[in-house]
């Protein structure tokens, strides 16, 4: 492992010198310096913007230097993928064995509005990541995995995840980063979803970083016509979350699920900002995050629902939820719609926040169960509502036995385990 | 990246005539009226005008200093047709309030003739007060109130005769240093009505104040002020036009209010403000132990209308509730709501928000709930519901909410929607025409708000519904 340069002191000639340092084909040195440029040109939150009046970056560990070393990455691919030519590796290795398909696809899109420097940054100073790819026309029986493991708490790393289904193919992937916990790090983690045409694509990101990372990031989906995408946001480690994310139903007819899971604790901040443009007519885009917050866990959520003008036949519903499980834990649901057209089937948003229904525990505890059982049950079942969505076994699985670090293993997990 | 899309006008839906009925002006000269443009000295001029005491001309140059040095708001609506020196902030037809409408000039009170406030007080009010441009012109209370201890007068008029409750609540809910258009309210107050109802005295019907702006390039700025003492009641009640011009006017209101232990208060506006008036309004309110505040407030004219009733409820078990009704027509923007602060335990809230837009209008709801840690049990219900009538019109929703507090249940719900085509199909099947079907449809939408208005002023809303609505298809 090196670390060269502390991450604040990036500059033009340290971004040649990743591209130095792993002898990168030209196309490559100049698209980061591209992005390079857009990340000066597009100045860092100043905590004015909306976005991010909730979560300062002051003490963002900006003196951590960069992982250079790409940290462990393991893929598990299921039997015949392969075969079918359906590409799970990292970045790298990526690049030299596919170059024409990473070229094609690596950093052709805007992130977030709001994460726009974050997504250049990462474009521009990117050590590791992972590249999927399934071709036109494949449908991948059973589950993607990636898991990256980070070596140290201390350090700077900005991984690219880009996932690029073809028209008429199907996949689902499970994207996980744990760290260890103790020393501040930053870590960016930048996610590009491109489901094309006729494409069925399930994204889950499990995020266990350590205890004094930052997880300063974006996410961002495309959605292609009569595509459908199921996007899932597991958040259970790190000091302070600040993620955007971007879902653009881009083709006529595209489904897109946002789907939420956050349990908290400690002194945990969790910001999270979504985007659902529909901009394409008869598109349906549906958000639920729910948040359980225990301990000083702050959760802020500032959503926008954005129907754009002349667009026909849209649905779309933005949901989120927050339990709170102790005194001084606190939540800023934000939901925001912007509507310029008139002719919508659905469109529409709830927000609650809240402590358990004493009538709950009640009556859960008249069934024999203590209070901390009690408790886990409902907050296991006030989750379901996302954990139904999930599908796919082994992303449910894991999610679950994340969650249950914070939470507690409820007894029908117990069961079913 | 840039996605063309195609704007694609309904051909079915035409232009809105201009069903403005309150267009008017009176050409009458008015008796006195200062330079346009402001400035420290225009500032102290209006208190010497009227003769105030040396503590309110000094919290008017303090308030003077502070909208000097805020930034204008960069959310929300657009106000960059706001030149603060093309506005005239002191413009008066007479040099008294008087409590009987033979004394009041006679243009003028031609302009409330045509409004029918005088035939109105006679009816259904207990009392009325009339603001025409910078001054009030006319107030008067049913005398078996004035002997209860009821006072309602104009506010330069409390201040000179209640000195001592007016220095005690003046600028105690909405203080000198507040938003940018709040402290310009605060250098420059004219007018507004000072009501104090005393403990236990219920005022069964509603007072009434109706606003008037008359001069071109007019700025008005009432300040109201009411305070309901332990255990009463109050329904106060304002109405507000102005004539058409093609040059913006600004009306620029502060009102505090004060609902003691046990008291109840409803504040009902319906704005009609003509589609030159950028109406940019801070009205907020407290509710201390057992009070309940009520705000219902009709934003259907002006050009730009940005106003957030709120209230701070302080005392354990305090209720406030927000009732919101929007409707934007062409070019107009209505960005209104509500805040709700939960600063007691046991308090609950309720914000009902139901906005239309047409043409090109354009409505957003902008509200924040907020809990402050310690106040367990609280409970507060938000729901939003808008309906969007045209393919140009646009409708936003920005629900905030800062909840730091775990003991408590708090809801938002919004929906937005357009005037479905089979509700539509429903109707004509049954011989309505289609802009009356359209028309009855959207009353629907907007009765849960107007069975919460006294009669007349349901009748009325009723009716300017259904003048927004005229022409609305073709």
């Amino acid at each position: 492992m090196t670390l060269t340069q502390t991450a604040s002191a990036l500059d033009a000639e340290a971004i040649g010198r990743i591209g130095d340092r792993f002898e990168e084909p030209d196309w490559l040195r100049s698209l980061r310096g591209q992005w390079w440029d857009r990340a000066e040109a597009t100045p860092e939150p100043t905590g004015q913007e909306e976005e991010w009046r909730r979560t300062s970056l002051a003490d963002l560990p900006r003196g951590a230097g960069l992982l250079l070393d790409p940290p462990l990455l393991e893929t598990t691919l299921p039997p015949g993928a392969a075969e079918a030519g359906v590409i799970l590796t990292d970045l790298r290795t990526a690049i030299r064995e596919h170059p024409e398909l990473v070229r094609r696809s690596l950093g052709q899109v805007d992130g977030p509005a709001s994460h726009a420097h974050i997504w250049a940054l990462a474009h521009a100073a990117w050590t590791g990541g992972l590249f999927c790819h399934v071709p036109h026309g494949v449908s991948v029986d059973g589950t993607l995995v990636a898991r990256q493991t980070l070596p140290q708490a201390d350090a700077a790393f900005h991984p690219l995840t880009l996932v690029v289904a073809e028209e008429d193919s199907s996949v689902t992937l499970l994207d996980e980063v744990v760290s260890p916990d103790g020393d501040a790090g930053w870590y960016g983690g930048v996610v590009d979803v491109r489901a094309a045409a006729s494409s069925r694509v399930r994204y889950a990101n499990l995020q266990q970083l350590g205890d004094g990372a930052w997880r300063v990031g974006a996410e961002r989906v495309v959605v292609g016509q009569d595509a459908v995408v199921t996007t899932l946001n597991a958040e259970v480690g790190s000091r302070v979350t600040k993620l955007g994310v971007d879902v653009l139903m881009m083709g006529k007819g595209g489904t897109s699920k946002v789907l939420g899971l956050l349990a908290a604790g400690d002194d945990q901040q969790i910001d999270i900002n979504t985007v659902q443009d529909l901009a394409a007519d008869h598109t349906t885009s549906d958000l639920l995050y729910l948040s359980a917050l225990y301990d000083r866990a702050h959760a802020s959520f500032y959503g926008v629902t954005n129907v754009r003008h002349g667009t026909r036949q849209t649905s779309s519903y933005q949901e989120c939820r927050n339990l709170l499980l102790s005194p001084q834990a606190g939540a800023e649901p934000i939901p925001v719609l912007e509507i310029a057209a008139n002719d919508i089937l659905r469109c529409g948003h709830g927000a609650t926040a809240g402590a358990i229904d004493p009538a709950m525990l009640f009556y859960a505890q008249t069934r024999g169960l203590d209070a901390g059982a009690a408790e886990r049950m409902i907050v296991r079942g006030f989750f379901e509502q996302v954990v139904a969505q999930i599908v796919d076994e082994t992303i449910r699985e894991r999610v679950l036995a994340a969650l249950a670090r914070r939470i507690g293993a409820a007894a029908s997990d117990q069961v079913a385990a | 990246m840039a996605l063309p899309i195609p704007a694609r006008p309904n051909p079915a839906l035409g232009q809105i005539p201009d069903s403005y009925k309150y267009g008017w002006h009176d050409d009458e000269k008015p008796l006195q009226i200062f330079n346009k443009g402001l400035d420290a000295e225009t500032v102290a001029k209006i208190s010497r005008v009227k003769g105030e005491p040396q503590w309110m001309t000094d919290l008017r140059l303090k308030a003077y200093r502070h909208f000097e040095a805020r930034p204008m708001p960069k959310w929300g609506a657009d106000l960059s047709g706001i030149d603060f020196q093309d506005i005239y902030y002191y413009v008066t037809g007479t040099d008294k309030a008087v409590q009987s409408w033979d004394d009041v000039p006679d243009y003028i009170r031609r302009t409330y003739d045509k409004l029918g406030i005088p035939e109105a007080e006679k009816k259904y009010l207990a009392g009325v007060g009339g603001q025409y441009d910078s001054e009030v012109v006319y107030h008067n209370i049913r005398e078996d109130l004035e002997k209860q201890g009821v006072i309602f007068l104009g506010t330069d008029q409390g201040l000179k005769e209640y000195p001592e409750i007016f220095r005690e609540y003046f600028g105690t809910v909405i203080p000198a240093n507040d938003n940018k258009l709040a402290a310009l309210n605060t250098a420059v107050w004219s007018g507004g009505s000072f009501i104090y109802v005393p403990k236990g005295v219920h005022v069964e019907l509603p007072l009434q104040a109706y606003f008037r702006i008359n001069t071109q390039n007019m700025g008005q700025f009432e300040r109201t002020l009411i305070i309901a003492d332990e255990g009463s009641s109050v329904h106060y009640v304002e109405g507000c036009t102005a004539p058409t011009y093609s040059t913006a006017s600004l009306h620029s209101a502060v009102v505090e209010i004060i609902v003691k232990k046990g008291a109840r208060v409803r504040y009902t506006t319906i704005q009609n403000w003509s589609s030159n008036v950028y109406n940019l309004v801070t009205k907020r309110a407290v509710a201390h132990e057992d009070a309940v505040m009520e705000w219902v407030d009709g934003n259907l004219g002006s050009k730009v209308t940005m106003k957030y009733p709120s209230i701070y409820l302080l005392g354990e078990r305090a209720h406030g509730e927000v009732l919101s009704i929007a409707f934007a027509g062409d070019g107009q923007h209505q960005d209104a709501g509500g805040k709700i602060i939960h600063a007691a335990p046991n308090t609950t809230s309720l914000i009902t928000s139901k906005s239309i837009s047409k043409g090109t209008g354009r409505t957003s709801y902008r509200g924040l709930i907020k809990v402050y840690p310690g106040c367990e049990k609280s409970k507060s219900t938000v729901r939003c519901d808008a309906l969007i009538l045209d393919d140009n019109a646009r409708s936003d929703t920005y629900p905030y909410m800062e909840i730091d507090e775990e003991d408590v249940t708090i809801g938002h719900e919004a929906t937005v929607s357009k005037v479905g085509s089979e509700q539509l199909f429903y109707l004509m099947s049954r011989g309505l025409s289609e802009a009356e079907a359209s028309a009855m449809i959207v009353n629907g939408f907007i009765e849960p708000i107007v069975k919460e208005l006294p009669m007349e002023y349901a009748v009325e809303m009723n009716r300017l519904i259904q003048l927004q609505m005229e022409g609305a298809v073709g």
